[in-house]
């Protein structure tokens, strides 16, 4: 299967002259990447994709996929997979007329529509339910006919537009690891919006995390995680503590927080602790006024600190990041 | 007529030569009239319309479909949709009144008007009436009741309940009825205080919008006794029906029918020619004796069997009492107003 | 163990709010079909007029009915205006009701309640307008004229019912099929079309009984020998009130049955019932 680059050159989209939902974008997005746009609701990321699909026309900038410039060019002239969060499947056709839809329109031979079809499903793991109509199939399984009737066409580019999004959570982590492997081994180019940060960190290449129609941070999971360049990215992905040091903020993660009994940099005491299986979260108040989330790893033994307990607290300065603005 | 048709015949042999479609047109003339359904419409399509178009070289359309008056007005004068307005009397009055059809029809337009009873091209008449029916009362003879001699009759106690009459606002027949009621317990046709009070006493009195109704209850014998014109019991005649028609020693109240002709016609001499055609005494003795209607052509000869119940002597003609539409229409939506508050109820 | 289970299922206390909501419901109904039960009654009796009880039990009114040329002729005008008003309305108000939906038209609501007025003014008052409209106009009363304001007084049906389904339209469908290659036309043609099918079509058999039982707005437009059939039965009725009137009527509700029973089967008027 081929892939292609997309580049979002500068673009801005502004919607009834006074809502700019995307504000001057700038991404560059390489062949067969998993790329997430991650962002909390009414961030652009959805407009962004749906810039690229064609559905939203940008009011300035320009959009590249392949290195040809495609602003100008309609819909169903840009040759991409779509998967919609409401899957979209056309309810009055059973799956495999739904799976066929787009070889239609590019009028593939029939014996080659059929074969292919049959091909898709089997790659979804659908196989025996081509008669079915989407009403008669559950939410997982609507999925994967979104996912074979997008792929089916072998799109250079596929768009996903929170498509895990109403799938309840065990679905959804089976999902985010067939997807996740389905798109290796395709290589197909992969755009994906969510709203989760898991979800981004589990499957991304690349995430570009947006706020108020303008992209933030671009960068790998672990360096997106690691190394939050402002104190929104840092607030938005996983736990956080932002210390105040002489008007600069600094981000430090609660599991880079350790409990020490002697040499601690702070004392303080346990107020709330949450036992989430692998781990405790600790919210600690310390001696100089502060409350800070420590993670306590438990390494085979039992979870030991309860509330009211008296902690001391120990990092290293190596381990905090400095935040911009 | 035919003296008219002659120079027809040779202008269209003469233009033959110069422009054959014109010839094509004037020859298939049409002429829109309105007429009544039922058994009349029956023999109207069936026989006389189709020998009037052959004589005439000319198409009828024929409207059977009410209202005629509403459809009438809407249209325009210079281009009305009849040429001939067939109706009862008071609906021609209101026609006249708004300019929509002709005063009278004279012997020079339809020369069978000379032959007609004096009713019938009366002063209570616009155009020409071609035949009338006599309003009386229809009753069962199964119920033990004497045939009835008088208006009065119907409002015998025994017949609370069983004694029909119109909705008088949109039934000409009940404002007939109402009319007679002031002559008969008042000082004539037009006492409508008297006429008023004798209504309230005829309650409680079954009302219907139009003469089939009353045709019905009289059969089903819902109603033992109500106000009806005679063709509407006649009509039944030899199907052993326990009903009969009298007719009340005060006299008869004339339902006409009426022809008249519309001023903006374009087609006026063919118009005047379908009057004179309803006027002759063969139509007339057919349409007569097909629906029991009284012929306004005096020459007319019926069989023995109508002859004997319908109008057909100077004498049996003199017990006619012709209504005064015009004078009526003038106050009929007071007289609407008062009646529906007597009824009410 | 599982005999005395019935009877303790049977034992249901007496519930005095479902009794009244099944007797309102009963007498609704009954309201509803009395009169179409007096009217059959009044079909099969052989005597000319209304008898209670009836005396036997006669099909010489539907004989009647179909052996009167009159009858026959206003049936399949009837029949025939009915079915254009059905197709006509059905592209004018479906297309009315996409453009409404879909436009960003100007002063959409005005739009709407302007589409819907035909629905507000007294149908007798349409038929006299296009009756002297017509007149004025000097075309008559061709019968397209009467389909024509047919058409105008059952079109606001099909415009409401088709609205009702594209209110509860998800419109990625038609994205999704033009991410997948299909141009604007055939969206609509694969996509849109066949999803809004069953609004349409309820709205079209609406429009189908309302042409088929218009009288008032018939009653001008009409002409001598192209009446259709509730301008005839009207009229007959002036004259002969007997039993071919009531027969004439339970052909009309059949035939209007058979209609709408015929669509649903064809088109699957509840096809789709999650959209």
């Amino acid at each position: 299967m081929t892939s292609a680059t997309i580049r979002l050159d500068d673009v801005t989209k502004i919607f009834d002259g006074r809502v700019l939902a995307v504000d001057g974008v700038t991404l560059d997005i390489a062949a067969g990447e998993f790329f997430s746009l991650l962002g909390p609701s009414g961030c652009g990321k959805t407009t962004s994709l749906r810039m690229i699909a064609g559905f939203e026309l940008p009011d300035s900038g320009r959009v590249h996929v392949a290195g040809r410039d495609i602003t100008d060019l309609p819909v169903h002239k840009r040759d991409m997979g779509m998967v919609f969060q409401s899957y979209a499947l056309f309810p009055h056709r059973t799956v495999a007329e739904n799976v066929a839809f787009g070889l239609r329109m590019r009028e593939v031979p029939k014996p080659d529509i059929e074969r292919r079809v049959k091909a898709a499903l089997a790659q979804v793991a659908l196989t025996g339910l081509e008669e079915r109509k989407p009403g008669q199939l559950s939410g997982g399984q609507q999925q994967r006919v979104a996912l074979a009737r997008a792929l089916v066409v072998e799109p250079p580019v596929l768009l996903c537009d929170e498509p895990l999004g109403a799938l309840d959570r065990k679905l959804r982590q089976q999902m985010q690891f067939e997807l996740k492997e389905l798109q290796k081994r395709l290589g197909v180019t992969l755009v994906f919006v969510t709203h989760d940060q898991e979800e981004a960190l589990a499957m991304s290449d690349r995430i570009a995390v947006m706020n108020h129609g303008k992209v933030e941070q671009v960068g790998a999971p672990t360096e997106i995680y690691e190394r939050p360049r402002t104190r929104f990215v840092a607030d938005f992905i996983g736990e956080i503590n932002i210390l105040e040091e002489s008007g600069r903020a600094r981000a430090l993660r609660p599991e880079k927080i350790h409990l020490v009994s002697d040499g601690a940099r702070v004392s303080g005491t346990v107020e709330t602790a949450n036992f989430l299986g692998g781990s405790t979260l600790l919210r600690v108040m310390t001696t100089d006024g502060r409350s800070l989330l420590v993670r306590e790893t438990h390494a085979g033994e039992r979870p030991s600190r309860k509330p009211g307990d008296a902690v001391g607290l120990l990092w290293n300065d190596q381990d905090t990041v400095l935040l911009e603005g | 007529m035919i003296s008219r048709r002659t120079v027809l015949g040779t202008g269209a042999l003469a233009a033959a030569t110069l422009a054959a479609p014109s010839i094509l047109h004037a020859q298939t003339k049409t002429l829109k009239i309105t007429t009544w359904g039922g058994k009349w419409g029956d023999i109207m399509k069936a026989t006389v319309l189709p020998a009037f178009e052959k004589e005439f070289k000319c198409t009828v359309s024929a409207d059977q479909a009410f209202p005629y008056v509403p459809k009438l007005q809407a249209s325009p004068k210079n281009d009305p949709l009849y040429d001939v307005l067939h109706t009862n009397s008071n609906e021609q009055w209101n026609c006249f009144t708004e300019g929509l059809v002709m005063d009278k029809i004279t012997p020079k337009e339809a020369p069978n008007v000379a032959d007609v009873y004096p009713w019938a091209a009366s002063d209570k008449i616009v155009g020409v009436a071609i035949f009338t029916s006599a309003i009386g009362l229809g009753f069962r003879t199964d119920k033990g009741l004497t045939k009835p001699t008088s208006w009065k009759d119907l409002a015998d106690p025994k017949l609370a309940g069983a004694r029909g009459s119109y909705i008088i606002p949109v039934n000409s027949l009940g404002q007939c009825h109402l009319m007679m009621l002031g002559k008969i317990y008042g000082k004539g046709l037009q006492d409508l205080d008297a006429a008023y009070k004798a209504l309230e006493q005829l309650k409680p009195i079954k009302l219907v919008d139009f003469t089939g109704q009353m045709e019905k209850m009289l059969l089903s014998g819902e109603v033992s006794m109500g106000v009806i014109h005679d063709s509407g019991v006649y009509r039944y005649d030899g199907q052993n029906q326990p009903v009969d028609f009298a007719s009340p020693s005060e006299g008869v109240m004339a339902l006409e029918q009426v022809l008249n002709v519309t001023p903006g016609s374009k087609v006026k001499e063919l118009a005047f020619a379908y009057v004179d055609y309803m006027l002759r005494p063969d139509t007339q003795k057919l349409l007569a004796e097909g629906v029991w209607y009284s012929p306004a052509n005096k020459k007319v000869k019926l069989d023995a069997k109508y002859d004997e119940k319908l109008l057909t002597t100077e004498a049996k003609v003199a017990t006619l009492i012709q209504p005064d539409w015009k004078w009526y229409n003038a106050r009929k939506e007071d007289i609407d107003a008062r009646v529906t508050k007597i009824l009410k109820g | 163990m599982s005999a005395p289970l019935p009877t303790i299922r049977n034992k249901q206390p007496f519930d005095a709010g479902r009794a009244t909501y099944l007797t309102l419901n009963g007498l609704l109904l009954a309201f509803l079909l009395a009169p179409i039960a007096i009217v059959l009654v009044f079909a099969l009796n052989p005597t000319p007029y209304i008898s209670f009880p009836p005396v036997g039990v006669s099909l010489r009114w539907f004989e009647k009915f179909f052996r009167t040329p009159e009858f026959t002729n206003a049936l399949f005008l009837s029949l025939w205006v009915a079915g254009c008003v059905l197709v006509l309305s059905i592209v004018i108000g479906g297309a009315c009701a996409l453009a409404l939906a879909r436009g960003n038209l100007p002063g959409r609501s005005f739009l709407t309640a302007f589409f819907m007025s035909p629905l507000m003014l007294p149908a007798i008052l349409t038929g006299l307008a296009l009756f002297q409209s017509y007149l004025l106009a000097g075309i008559g009363r061709p019968v397209w004229g009467l389909i024509m304001a047919h058409t105008l007084v059952a079109v606001p049906y099909v415009i409401r019912t088709t609205l009702a389904v594209l209110h509860n339209f998800d419109r990625r469908i038609e994205e999704a099929a033009a991410v997948l290659g299909a141009s604007p036309t055939r969206v609509f043609f694969e996509v849109t079309l066949p999803l809004i099918r069953p609004g349409v079509f309820a709205g079209g058999v609406f429009a189908f009984i309302v042409s088929f039982d218009q009288f008032p707005v018939s009653l001008f437009l009409v002409v001598p020998k192209g009446e259709t059939l509730p301008v005839v039965l009207f009229n007959y009725m002036k004259f002969d009130l007997d039993g071919a009137i009531a027969a004439a009527s339970m052909v009309s509700i059949l035939l209007a049955l058979s209609v709408v029973l015929v669509l649903e089967r064809l088109i699957g008027l509840r096809a789709y019932v999650k959209l």
